[in-house]
């Protein structure tokens, strides 16, 4: 029984498709809580819960079941039956500038706050004209 | 190789000033000015060698390596680019004088990375590197409009760094669903696998990337914050925003639109949305009163002209789009300039301060930038604007037509109570002269104005040879592939 229900997950396309579904569940999750929330800490939380969620679309739709990691080593030689090491490269560096990003926009909050006391969006009214 | 050095050494410069600050005070400001200087330099150079088409490539065979690719289009905004900067950097030596930055080295490295950035995004053949290029610009522009720390100053530095980061997730976003369908990052690979693509991938695709650059652009529905961030930063800050930021992510959306286009009704979804983007920006700006207020409202007016004049895809209208680009550069550059001055001088930021100013060079350069905004004849914003007016009245959109020339109607309304402001008569006050270096900064962009009025047919050339590359994506496609 619970072989059959691990074999049944185990295949290429129901990962596939668990992968896209939750990922854009927790896409819309981030999107809900930025339009939501005027916490400016809140709203940094939603904007890297986006942004992890597209850093899993990718990589759970770029990897291919069955294949190495791409890495030379005594068996392997060539290139040949290994994963995309594209997608992962390019993530890490994604997952580094969104890191920077967010923590550049707390230290500025953090700045705010320290001077005015204020850590809502809506409360933020320096410029009124 | 050469077109390696505008991107290495300034990002190079930063590691360097550990080592400049030893040789005194002013060691890093010059140092950055001299970088400036060579590669403005340089660029010149590839200008004048270049054969009027493609010059150089450098590609790391073509499906994987970087790529950067220097044809006569970004070697115009490279040229653009360095020589903006180059500008705000001399008009800041003496700005310094009344009121440095703190910390000016930082100031230096993030002037620099700005220029290395946005150079990077004009010249990259690689989706993935225009988006870290993309990211490299934001992050020092969002550093720079809160430098001061002062509460205006990090209220807008956090709206620019939030609408910033939500731009840079639609941007992966976009080329996460490329790579996923095509496989390759690869600019001319993705332009030739895109035309196979499912119809309403292509549209998802088009309007991610829409999403991304337009909240940096300052499109219409996309700029609420834009206006803040203006008014918030300084008006030095403003100068390299509009005259430079906002040019590099309009050409690389546009360069990316033509090189994959999902079809016809969404260039023409652009040109409305660039016309309306213009109108609503302009009828705003009516009622405002803080000066980097109003010419932050002139910019997204611009801005939406631009994107009808690249919407058009016609050589003609490109041309145009990058004459009323150059002219806006320039006079933006001028105006924001002097306003920083006068900022420094009156502490008032008021539309008041016209009252009270009396400086007549800066009076002068003031009116004629704003004339040339306006499309007055004679002055570079004219040239543009009437090839933009002519072309769409060639292909028959009227009713474009008549929201262009009614938005231009409310600008002269702003525009002209700005100019009667400016010349009241105001001998009983004190005059406020600007140093030598900066009146030779201003006067050097404000003849670049008169120029381009006067004498358009010496850039048209140029300008047509750039539209037409870069509305050419099979040749760009062949060059890239072609390279190694």
């Amino acid at each position: 029984m619970i072989e059959s229900i691990l074999y049944y997950f185990n295949q290429t396309e129901v990962i596939k498709t668990i992968v896209t579904l939750g990922s854009m569940g927790l896409f819309f999750v981030g999107l809900f809580g930025l339009l939501s929330q005027r916490h400016i800490i809140k709203v940094f939380i939603s904007i890297g819960i986006m942004e992890i969620a597209v850093f899993i679309f990718f990589i759970g739709l770029s990897f291919q079941r069955g294949l190495t990691a791409p890495m030379l080593g005594d068996a392997h030689t060539t290139f040949i039956q290994m994963n995309d090491p594209i997608p992962h490269a390019m993530i890490l560096t994604a997952i580094v500038i969104g890191m920077a990003v967010l923590a550049l926009g707390i230290s500025f909050a953090i700045e705010y706050y320290k001077l005015t006391g204020k850590n809502r969006l809506d409360e933020m009214n320096e410029m009124k004209n | 190789m050469s077109s390696i050095y505008f991107i290495a050494l300034p990002l190079l410069f930063g590691f360097a000033t550990p080592i400049l600050a030893k040789f005194g005070k002013n060691g890093i400001a010059y140092s950055s000015i001299l970088l400036q200087v060579a590669l403005f330099v340089l660029s010149l150079q590839l200008f004048v060698t270049m054969d009027r088409s493609i010059i150089e490539v450098i590609a790391i065979a073509p499906p994987l390596g970087i790529g950067f690719v220097v044809n006569s289009i970004s070697l115009f905004f490279v040229m653009l680019f360095t020589f903006f900067i180059l500008m705000a950097s001399l008009y800041y030596l003496k700005l310094r004088k009344l009121n440095p930055y703190p910390n000016e080295a930082k100031f230096f490295i993030l002037i620099n990375m700005l220029l290395a950035s946005t150079i990077g995004l004009v010249l990259s053949s690689d989706i993935f590197n225009i988006y870290v290029f993309f990211e490299i610009a934001g992050i020092s522009a969002y550093i720079l409009s809160a430098y001061r720390k002062t509460p205006k100053a990090l209220e807008a530095g956090l709206k620019y760094l939030l609408t910033g980061a939500v731009a840079s997730i639609f941007l992966v976003f976009a080329i996460a669903l490329l790579y996923l369908h095509l496989g390759t990052l690869n600019l001319a690979l993705i332009s030739q696998g895109f035309t196979a693509l499912d119809s309403d991938i292509k549209l998802l695709i088009s309007l991610f990337l829409l999403i991304g650059f337009g909240l940096k652009v300052e499109i219409f529905p996309l700029n609420f914050w834009v206006t803040d961030i203006y008014e918030g930063s300084d008006a030095f800050t403003d100068a390299l925003f509009s005259a430079v930021v906002v040019k590099a992510y309009l050409f690389v959306f546009f360069h990316l639109l033509y090189l994959f286009l999902p079809n016809k009704e969404f260039t023409l979804f652009l040109l409305y949305l660039g016309a309306v983007s213009m109108l609503i920006a302009e009828v705003i700006a009516l009622r405002q009163n803080n000066l980097k207020r109003i010419f932050a409202y002139s910019s997204l007016g611009q801005v939406g002209l631009l994107f009808v004049a690249f919407s058009m895809q016609d050589v003609i209208s490109i041309s145009a789009g990058l004459y009323i680009l150059l002219a806006h550069s320039l006079a933006k550059m001028v105006l924001f300039l002097s306003l920083a001055s006068l900022f420094e001088h009156y502490k008032n930021e008021d539309i008041s301060l016209l009252k009270e100013m009396n400086s007549p060079f800066l009076r002068n350069v003031i009116i004629i930038s704003m004339l040339s905004l306006l499309g007055i004849p004679l002055l570079a914003g004219f040239v543009g604007k009437f090839l933009l007016l002519k072309t769409v009245a060639f292909y028959g959109l009227f009713g474009l037509l008549g929201l262009l020339i009614l938005s231009a109607l409310i600008e002269s309304i702003y525009y002209f109570k700005i100019i009667g402001l400016l010349l009241i008569k105001k001998e009983t006050k004190e005059q406020f002269h600007p140093s030598t270096l900066q009146k030779f900064v201003l006067l050097v962009l404000t003849l670049g104005v008169i120029f381009v009025g006067v004498a358009p047919f010496a850039i048209s050339d140029f300008m047509a040879t750039s539209a037409s590359v870069m509305l050419d994506t099979q040749s760009y496609q062949n060059l890239l592939l072609g390279a190694n």
